[in-house]
């Protein structure tokens, strides 16, 4: 792809999590060529970062990679990552987006993956995708079944000591390289944006980040996965290995201090997924879930949820008012138990936050479709049509319409398929 | 094109590069000399933590207590160096997992 290039396609996907991959798919399998951009170095969205899903417990990597994969090679689609979308607009059946490619410092033709630059790099920094807890290399390959498995260059973090360039067997190490702007031309567009969440330092109640120990879901799942940072779940603040390990629910949704007065739906299944997990890997742990009430909701959820309690969970029915730092690295939490004892305080060796969740991108200033009040995008027909937006022939799919558990992403992204493969047969293409 | 051209075009081209990277350091000023000085913190401690380590496995907290860093900074750096195949986890002393660092063959160290 060069500067200024058009490029056209029947589809235009927006966002190559599992509900863009699965529309994607859809449409490809349908023979339409459909175009991915994603904003991230790799396609697989929230979901690749994830350890298992509710309710079956399957490996989430072994049910995305596959996507991936299938995505990747197909030959109705193409994949662009490390995008960012600047402009879509839409005009009796077609659609024209202006798109960002962003430079990774490594020529994508010539990379194979081999991560001899990572190992020869010198600068560790912070891994965004192990939660922080370890590091990586300002050049890396993002995470090990990324797709592409291209390196890319974090030049905030580069040192430009050489190194990685002398060491590349097919000199894609390109210091020099610069955005650039390409278009694409589609007749419909699916909007498959996706959510992310709130962030820790979000809350003053809760420590505003600085209370070790004090971790988000997401970090969690890190932990959990068996090729996460510690290989198995320990305290990040000195690596012990936890005995009591708590839960906080709805620690940035139905909050209006927040500004999220909304539920963020489903916390309450990913937490004792967690617990149940955290239950296996740790035997001898006490594991606590605190909750305002649980909202066990898709088919198989509330038998998910009487077997975490069966397994010896705790579920404590208060609202968590403050968390602190205890000593030895414990962490207190100050509650009101709704079973009249009051307010008490916990101490636990580890607390999780499930945390709001928010619309990952925003159309504003880049596409009118309309925004609903919570900001995600609004569904005009939420009933019957609810992956139509205000904008004919742009459709929505998974979580960027609202907060939405993966079953449920999949399904409407299949759904948005069909919505699009329909509008693009009624435009007579 | 006779040999001594070509040698020309490639000095040419090597000059222009030259150029082109010192002026991509000056324009990166900032952020490579912020990279350089954690290098030199990064180099420093696990300089400290591996003479530290030696042959004999220990826990995070003992390593902190001997090198006299946070011991979420040696938990840290444990992960980090896990990752990249240097050190290895080994038996639990109580709450705690040991590590020990991987002796590696003389061709297979990394510079």
């Amino acid at each position: 792809m060069t500067d200024g290039q058009t490029i056209t396609c029947d589809a235009l996907v927006v966002g190559g999590g599992i509900a863009g991959l699965q529309s994607a798919l859809d449409l490809a399998d349908q023979d339409f060529s459909v175009v991915i951009i994603e904003k991230d170095l790799s396609i697989g969205g929230k979901m690749i970062r994830l350890s298992k899903v509710f309710p079956t417990l399957d490996c989430s990597s072994c049910i995305t990679t596959p996507k991936m994969a299938s995505a990747a090679h197909h030959k109705n689609i193409t994949i662009y990552t490390w995008c960012d979308l600047k402009e879509l607009t839409s005009n009796k059946g077609s659609v024209r987006a202006r798109v960002t490619q962003k430079p990774r410092y490594v020529d994508q033709d010539k990379c194979i993956g081999c991560r001899k630059c990572e190992y020869s790099c010198p600068v560790y920094v912070p891994d965004p995708e192990q939660g922080g807890f370890c590091a990586t290399k300002a050049i890396r390959i993002p995470f090990s079944n990324a797709i592409p498995q291209t390196a890319a260059l974090d030049p905030e973090s580069c040192m430009l000591c050489g190194k990685c360039e002398k060491i590349c067997p097919t000199g894609a190490v390109d210091y020099f390289q610069k955005p650039f702007d390409f278009t694409i031309e589609a007749t419909t567009t699916i909007l498959s944006t996706g959510f992310e969440m709130t962030t820790i330092e979000g809350k003053p109640q809760y420590g505003d980040g600085k209370v070790p120990n004090v971790v988000t879901a997401l970090q969690m799942e890190r932990l959990l996965a068996p090729h996460g940072p510690y290989n198995r779940v320990l305290r990040p603040s000195d690596g012990m290995e936890p005995d009591s390990i708590a839960f906080v629910q709805c620690a940035g949704s139905r909050d209006k201090s927040m500004g999220i007065p909304y539920c963020s739906r489903f916390c309450c299944m990913y937490a004792i997924k967690q617990a149940m997990l955290l239950s296996g890997a740790l035997p001898l742990a006490d594991i606590y879930i605190y909750y305002m009430d649980i909202r066990a909701f898709g088919k198989g959820y509330e038998q998910f949820y009487q077997t975490a309690k069966a397994m010896g969970i705790g579920f404590i029915k208060g609202k968590v008012g403050r968390i602190e730092e205890a000593e030895n690295g414990s962490v207190a939490v100050r509650f009101e138990a709704q079973d009249g004892t009051g307010v008490t305080t916990e101490n636990h060796d580890l607390v999780v936050l499930s945390l709001g969740v928010l619309p990952d991108w925003s159309p504003e200033g880049i596409c009118s479709v309309s925004t609903a009040e919570d900001h995600f995008i609004q569904t005009v027909q939420p009933s019957i049509g609810p992956t139509l937006t205000s904008r004919q022939g742009i459709f929505v799919a998974g979580a960027a319409s609202g907060p939405k558990d993966i079953v449920d992403s999949i399904s409407e992204a299949g759904a948005a398929a069909m919505e699009a493969s329909n509008y693009i047969i009624a435009q007579g293409k | 094109m006779s040999d001594k051209n070509k040698k020309k075009n490639k000095n040419k081209a090597e000059q222009e590069r030259k150029e082109d990277m010192k002026r991509l350091r000056e324009e990166r000023k900032s952020s490579i000399q912020r990279a350089a000085t954690m290098v030199k913190t990064q180099r420093k401690d696990l300089k400290v933590l591996m003479k530290q380590m030696g042959s004999e496995s220990a826990t995070a907290p003992e390593l902190a207590q001997a090198t006299g860093m946070d011991v979420a900074q040696v938990i840290w750096y444990l992960a980090t160096l896990k990752q990249y195949g240097e050190v290895v986890e080994g038996a639990k002393n109580g709450s705690y997992f040991t590590y020990k660092l991987v002796v590696k063959e003389p061709e297979e160290a990394v510079a």
